[in-house]
């Protein structure tokens, strides 16, 4: 019904909107005008963006578009004050879970009767969900990032071991590494990476938060995401040598000096592993035969439940050339430009651009990974929970070997405080 | 807004003792005549009461209004907010978190304040009693630390406290044989993240104490010193009860400025958080005003929490105020 | 602070006197010489400990980042390489760093400039003249900086954006010259108390206008003041970033200490070199403005504090 209700809805703005471009007086406007699109991170190739510009500029002859990098970190403040002003970015990157916060607080511009235009059922269905609020669509897919465990295949082999079939050998294994090579990281694991942690609450039955009529009710405390947390915690403790409060930026600086034997990171990291020696984040291509991948093994065999980390893709909604904007929404949607992600190793957004992550190791783990994702707790208030930084802090702690049952117990009640507000 | 924080640490430094400049005191009790200007004083302070206005009193207008609101994101693009009273008040009044913050915001400010004025002292005594070259050489390496911008600071202690290849760690294990130092995280526990952050304050704070302070000794007459040591008074006596009544008005004001500055302290705390510890464990009052408003999204209790800190402050800071208005017979 | 130093602030019953603190009434003696040499020693330690974190700062800026990761120290740049500095200032791929040096040269010069025009009005109308509201200014002075500035970044962010001043240097520098002014007018208002009514009424007497004799007499008097204030007007806007990071977040608009931060996060703590020399470019202008203003602003002040 819903999707009917979108198509139809797409078909009467499409009329309007042919309407308006005649009139006019958009036309002159629109005339040299600059769109700036936020895109966040590096997880966007190079060579993605350039084509973006290209062909945005090759469409709009006058018109410039700007691409302004953006970090993660504080994203969402940032976000919450320029997309609320008169110098608002056109085009704006967001994590999927944050991006509830800003398609329920109005900030982003009803892209409903673009849905068809944009992909239609061809986005990936769970990132739609993400990017719409109140049966509206705000949001596009841009990609999905999979995680994949990387690792190296001598020190597996040396330890005499072997890839993993069960969520239980992962962890053992793991251990096993770290006991055999002292020092060095059997799961390089730093303790704010909290994604990575997920799959470990989900396999055993966990969750973060489940609905509960109007209000939600944090998980983190109930049985199975305990047994999970301290798994967590036996693999933060045991079997990595990452510092305890670090980060996971730049995994691949560990796995180069050879103290990194196994990590679980992003499919783009095999990038950064391979990249030039001497590059200015230097990596190591002599180890592309000695880089072994595979996709995360669940509790029970097959691959685990993942988080589907990704971006979501909106348009401002005080855009001053909205219509423009729009246009390079559907020039970064477009197959070849989503293209360019799939060979770059993430999951592009439409579902019938799958294959062109290849046939390789990587693709099938990053197709096994993706067909088990999951996402964090669908409620506007979500980004709060992240910027608060509480799963950070949690994971940090139980690093360091603290009282898993009672800091999960304290997460709850904050994340409670948090979405419940 | 008032970020009066570490950063305008200027002062003018110090001056050197070196320039004579002889004048006979004039009378403690000498005011200042004012005559009535009509309407020039008003004229005069207008340029500073629009900018203050707009900048200053229109946000405190609002922030205290929104401090009454339940004001989401959703209201900063342009939803109508719900009045909801004192309830934000109560919230934060009662949540342990602020408390907590609270507690930790005051202790750090003292633990740094009492550090760095004591130092700060220390070093500007010994000042007086350097020759000229160890003096200007002390002056260079302060002038430098004082120039460097907090976030800068914080940026280069962060580096050298770094778990993996920090200068401190490497040099505990190496040259002290301190193997627990090995990828030690500085920044990990709350006590050690604040260790760290102090290090980096006091460090900042000390050159503006010692040259203010430095400024002061050298105004004190020498005859003073002289009787003082002429009457076998040890030096840490000689230097309470004669040397620091001359020195009580600039230390105070030092000492309450330093105060304002590390209780709002947002910089440095804010810069070391990027780098490494558990936010929730380390977040001061600035910098958990930042989270609940900017990054949470939750306007109304943050605009509550700034309330109550500026009456904190404003009560620390009662004291100075009377001394001041008093003074100038107001 | 010339709240401390400032002539109008009596200095403990006597008012600021002046007379050098003498250093000659050391007399000699064998302990005391052990006590100076004691404390020769212990200044050469306390300089190394102000300078032990710029000297680092310095010198791991001057190495590879490979380099600097590997367990050995590097107390010397032997393998003294550039690059950092090339990637910083040159790399297309990064917000670049001379527009952000530009705008924050600007934004603070600016911010300065005004700043004192305006404290320094108000301070004349608060220690000049009486009216009715004076009190009220003062303390509204005072009390406007215990306010955490954080809180109202979200108002302040509005109403720039409602005159379309975000993202230019007008907007910044405004809300800036609004965040020195409290501080700035309380500072200038001790120095312009301290120059004594008498000498303009003398000036008069020799036939100059009250407002001659007030440029003439009055306003040179105070250019020490000036010097010390403006110095926290620098540091204030150099150094200030939350609302910069607010207000001003496009590339090009942005200052230096935005532009350091984007670095820092952009790069995790992975590329330490890049960061340091990033540190380094941001501080060797304060530094510069430092080593250029401490001489005029020593001498002077001793000669603006002994006016009590």
């Amino acid at each position: 019904m819903r999707k009917l209700g979108i198509v139809a809805l797409g078909a009467a703005a499409a009329l309007t909107l042919a309407g308006c471009a005649g009139g006019g007086t958009g036309g002159g406007s629109d005339e040299g005008a600059e769109i700036r699109v936020w895109l966040v991170g590096t997880d966007t190739p190079d060579e993605a963006r350039e084509y973006l510009v290209e062909t945005f500029e090759e469409e709009h002859p006058g018109s410039t578009l700007v691409i302004e990098e953006q970090s993660w970190d504080g994203l969402v403040d940032r976000l919450t004050t320029s997309l609320s002003g008169s110098d608002s970015p056109d085009v704006v990157e967001v994590g999927n879970t944050q991006a509830s916060a800003f398609t329920s607080a109005g900030a982003f511009l009803d892209l409903t009767e673009h849905y068809e235009d944009l992909g239609g059922d061809d986005l990936l269905p769970g990132f739609v969900e993400a990017g719409s609020y109140d049966g509206k669509f705000y949001a596009a897919p841009l990609y999905s990032g999979a995680r994949l465990v990387f690792y190296k295949k001598d020190a597996l082999a040396a330890a005499g071991l072997s890839v993993p079939t069960t969520l239980d050998e992962y962890i053992a294994n793991g251990e096993a590494l770290a006991a055999a090579n002292p020092g060095k990281s059997g799961i390089w694991w730093p303790g704010q990476d909290w994604y990575n942690a997920l799959p470990y609450i989900w396999e055993n039955g966990g969750e973060i938060a489940v609905p509960e009529g109007d209000t939600w009710d944090a998980q983190l405390s109930s049985d199975e995401s305990i047994a999970g947390l301290e798994q967590v915690q036996q693999v933060m403790t045991n079997a990595s040598r990452a510092p305890k409060d670090g980060q996971e930026t730049s995994p691949e600086v560990g796995f180069c000096d050879g103290t990194t034997l196994q990590l679980s990171a992003p499919s783009w990291v095999k990038w950064s592993i391979l990249a030039p020696a001497d590059a200015e984040a230097p990596g190591c291509p002599d180890q592309e035969a000695n880089l072994g991948v595979y996709a995360l093994p669940g509790k029970d065999g097959g691959a685990a439940q993942v988080f589907a980390g990704g971006s979501n893709i909106g348009v401002s909604a005080k855009s001053k050339h909205p219509e423009l904007a729009v246009d390079a929404l559907k020039i970064i949607l477009s197959d070849e430009f989503q293209t360019i992600y799939g060979k770059g190793g993430l999951v592009p957004a439409k579902l019938s651009l799958a294959d062109t992550l290849g046939t390789d190791e990587v693709a099938q783990a990053i197709a096994a990974a993706a067909g088990n994702a999951k996402l964090t707790p669908a409620s506007p208030k979500w980004a709060d929970v992240e910027a608060a930084g509480i799963l950070q802090d949690l994971f940090v702690n139980i690093a360091q070997g603290g009282d898993v049952a009672a800091l999960a117990a304290t997460a709850d009640e904050e994340i409670e405080a948090i979405l419940n507000s | 807004m008032t970020t009066v924080d570490r950063g305008l640490d200027a002062a003018p430094p110090a001056a050197r003792g070196d320039h004579p400049a002889a004048r006979p005191p004039t009378g403690p009790a000498r005011r200042q005549r004012r005559r009535r200007g009509g309407f020039t004083p008003y004229a005069l302070l207008t340029p500073a009461i629009i900018v203050l206005g707009v900048i200053v009193g229109w946000p405190l207008v609002q922030l205290i209004v929104t401090s009454f609101q339940e004001f989401g994101r959703a209201q900063v693009f342009g939803a109508p907010p719900e009045w909801v009273w004192f309830e934000n008040y109560a919230d934060v009044l009662t949540d342990p978190v602020f408390w907590a913050v609270l507690v930790r915001t005051i202790l750090f400010a003292g633990v740094c304040v009492i550090t760095t004025m004591v130092l700060g002292t220390l070093i500007a005594v010994m000042m007086t009693r350097l020759n000229k070259g160890f003096r200007l050489l002390l002056t260079i390496g302060m002038l430098l630390a004082w120039a460097m911008p907090p976030l800068t600071s914080t940026v280069v202690w962060g580096w050298m406290f770094d778990t993996d290849y920090g200068v401190i760690n490497n040099v505990l294990v190496n040259a002290f044989g301190l193997d627990e130092y090995f990828q030690h995280s500085w920044l990990i526990e709350p006590l050690s993240f604040f260790l760290v952050a102090g290090v980096i304050i006091v460090w900042g704070a000390i050159p503006f104490v010692a040259f203010t302070l430095y400024a002061g000794l050298t105004q004190v007459p020498d005859e003073v010193l002289e009787a003082a040591q002429l009457d076998g008074a040890g030096g840490f006596k000689r230097f309470r009860l004669i040397v620091f009544p001359y020195l009580k008005p600039i230390f105070l004001i030092t000492a309450i400025l330093q105060i304002i500055w590390d209780l709002k302290v947002f910089t440095q705390i804010f810069a070391l958080q990027d780098i490494g510890g558990i936010r929730a464990l380390t977040n001061t009052l600035g910098v958990y005003i930042y989270q609940t408003s900017i990054a949470g999204g939750d306007f109304g209790h943050g605009g509550a929490i700034a309330v109550i800190t500026a009456v904190l402050l404003m009560s620390i800071s009662i004291y100075y105020v009377r001394q001041v208005t008093k003074e100038e017979e107001l | 602070m010339s709240a401390v130093i400032a002539p109008g602030q009596k200095i403990g019953g006597i008012a600021v006197a002046g007379g050098r603190a003498a250093r000659s009434r050391r007399t000699g003696g064998g302990r005391r010489r052990l006590t100076t040499w004691l404390l020769s020693a212990l200044s050469v330690v306390l300089f190394a400990l102000f300078v032990f974190p710029v000297y680092w700062m310095v010198n791991t800026s001057l190495q590879p980042n490979n380099e600097i990761r590997g367990s050995e120290l590097h107390f010397w740049p032997d393998n003294f390489t550039l690059r950092n500095y090339d990637t910083v200032l040159f790399d297309p791929g990064r917000t670049p760093f001379f527009p952000a040096l530009g705008n924050s040269l600007v934004v603070t010069l600016l911010t300065v400039v005004i700043a004192l025009a305006f404290a320094f009005l108000a301070a004349v109308a608060v220690t000049r003249f009486r009216f009715a509201s004076r009190r009220t200014f003062i303390i509204t002075i005072l009390v406007v900086q215990m306010i955490p500035g954080e809180a109202m970044i979200v108002s302040v962010f509005r109403v720039i954006d409602g005159w379309h001043l975000l993202n230019t240097i007008v907007g910044l520098t405004i809300v800036y010259v609004a965040t020195v002014l409290p501080f700035t007018i309380w500072t200038l208002r001790g120095f312009v108390n301290g120059v004594p009514v008498e000498l303009e009424e003398a000036a008069m007497i020799d036939g100059c206008s009250r407002s001659s004799a007030f440029w003439r007499v009055t306003f040179p008097l105070l250019a020490p003041g000036l010097i010390a204030t403006g110095v926290f007007g620098f540091l204030q806007a150099w150094n200030e970033f939350v609302m910069a990071l607010v207000l001003n977040a496009r590339p090009e608009s942005m200052t230096l200490p935005v532009w350091l931060r984007t670095f820092l996060v952009a790069n995790g703590t992975t590329n330490w070199a890049g960061v340091m020399a990033g540190s380094t470019l941001m501080a060797i202008p304060v530094i510069i403005f430092f080593l250029i203003v401490q001489g005029r602003m020593t001498s002077g002040l001793v000669s603006g504090a002994v006016k009590g």
